[in-house]
Order: C-alpha cells, then structure tokens, then sequence
C-alpha cells in the first residue's frame, strides 16, 4: 500500500492579487494607467502615511473602457491596500467608489469568476 | 483580569538652539509629535496612536520627555518619533531631534532608568569639563546627592532633576 503525504503552506504566498473596478458615476475625463497608480497610492498615504505609501504595489493590467484593474500587492500589505481603497472616495473632486470583484494568492485564479457563470 | 496596557516612551529633546528650551511644552510636543505620526502613518496611525497618548512627563531644563502610548500601538509611535524635525510655538520654528532613551511598561521603571542615566550623564558632563569653575560646580551638586531615610524615593529624584 502506498503512503501518502499531504502538505499544507499557509500563508506562503509572495503576492495577493486583487481585480478591482473604480466606479466613477459622472460622465467626465477617465484616469488613464498612471493616473490610475496615483490614485491607489494616494489612497494609501491618506490612510496609511508615507508608510502606506512605500508599499509595493504594482498595477499589472488597466482597461480604460471599463475602468477595472488586477492590482498585486505583497501578502502583508493586503489589508493596508483593501482598507485604503475602501475608504477612498474622491478623485479629482468627484465622487468614486472601488469595488473588490476577486482577490487571490494565485494570478491563474482570477481568470475564472464564478460569479459571472453563465448557466 | 484584562486591563489596558500603556507603554511609556522615554526620549530626550535634542536641538542646537538653546531658545529651543524655552518653548517645550506638553501642548507643543504633543502637537509636533501626532503632527509627525500623521505623515508617517496617516489616519490609521494617528488614531491608533491617540487613543490613549499624553506627554506624561517634561522637563525644560535638561529635555527629557516621557510620553505614554497603548501597548498595540508603541511601535508605530516610536517609528515616527524619528521624523521630528522641529518644535513650532506662535510661529517660530527650532529645529530639534528626538533621541528615543527607554521603553517601560510604567513610570515607576522609567523613574529607575532615568535616574540611572542622570548619574552617568553627570559624570560624563564632568569629564567634559572645559574649565575650574564648571568642575567645581559639578562636583558640589555630585557630592550633595544622597539618599535620606525618609522620602528616599522622591528625594532622590528631585536630588538628580535638580542638579542639570
């Protein structure tokens, strides 16, 4: 009979990643890829300082049209990035809101969302 | 038995201005201190930091400060002390710098510690001396400091505080 072993990593990931959709209501100029960076490090130093600020966060992809990005953040800064992004709610005196739709240690997982499944 | 837990950072204002002393105060040094805990850490920080923050204890005359902080968050204090740049007071600005002493987990310790360190700064500032009369002095107030049986505690203390 054959021996099997299991092995849990917890916590072992480098990276989370998060695909993200600012909502922006108003019809007016949209943010393009490095607008889009400084508003996510903005909402960092509001919230977090210069210390928020310095935190690796890299925008991987950025699509105008539909304003959603895959952000990668390194794993302990996870919850310094969601909480700022939350509370941000002004861009350029207008008003905006992030929404959270995935967020995941492994990239590959954001390509499938169940959410969207079309039965 | 769940209790709240402070801790007491003890640090020494340094600056090469010497009107620099005449305005520390507790309200000028609470303000640049949160002012710098703002920048580093932001709203998070300042609010984590405020909750239970006062400057506990000043001393004008040689700059020694004790501030007290909660427990979960003496590490962001003490990381953002560093950024002091400057006292402000009716807008005149002294440049200055905190040097961070000793961390306690209440007064009683950093009395001990800083009662210990007044010694050796005592006589560190004699070896320095640059002439007679200085030495003399130092060596005066040196020898008047004794413990009595009574009030040692207190004495001893106001003793070392007394003597620059």
């Amino acid at each position: 009979a054959a021996t099997f072993e299991r092995r849990v990593l917890r916590r072992a990931a480098e990276h989370h990643y998060l695909r993200v959709r600012l909502e922006l209501p108003d019809g007016g100029a949209r943010p393009n890829a490095a607008q889009f960076k400084q508003l996510v490090v903005t909402a960092l130093r509001e919230l977090h300082g210069e210390v928020g600020a310095a935190l690796p966060v890299d925008v991987l992809t950025y699509e105008e049209k539909t304003l959603s990005a895959i952000l990668r953040v390194i794993s302990s800064g996870l919850v310094k990035l969601w909480s700022a992004l939350t509370l941000l709610s002004f861009y350029q005196n207008r008003r905006c809101a992030f929404r959270v739709l995935q967020t995941s240690p492994f990239l590959l997982a954001l390509s499938g969302n169940s959410r969207e499944l079309v039965l | 038995m769940v209790r709240f837990k402070n801790r007491y950072v003890l640090c020494e204002v340094v600056s090469e201005d010497p009107r620099c002393r005449q305005c520390i105060e507790d309200r000028t040094l609470g303000h640049a201190v949160r002012d710098a805990i703002a920048r580093v850490h932001g709203d998070y920080g300042l609010a984590c930091c405020s909750i239970s923050f006062t400057v506990k204890y000043l001393n004008a005359y040689t700059g020694t400060v004790l501030l007290r902080c909660r427990k979960d968050s003496y590490r962001l204090l003490c990381s953002a002390l560093p950024f002091v740049r400057y006292l402000e007071n009716r807008a005149q600005r002294y440049p200055c710098f905190l040097n961070t002493l000793h961390v306690g987990g209440t007064v009683r310790t950093c009395q001990k510690f800083l009662i210990q360190y007044n010694r050796t700064q005592l006589l560190r500032l004699l070896q320095n001396c640059s002439n007679e009369e200085e030495r003399q002095c130092i060596q005066k107030s040196l020898l008047s400091c004794s413990l009595t049986e009574e009030q040692s505690q207190s004495g001893d203390e106001e003793e070392d505080d007394g003597t620059e």
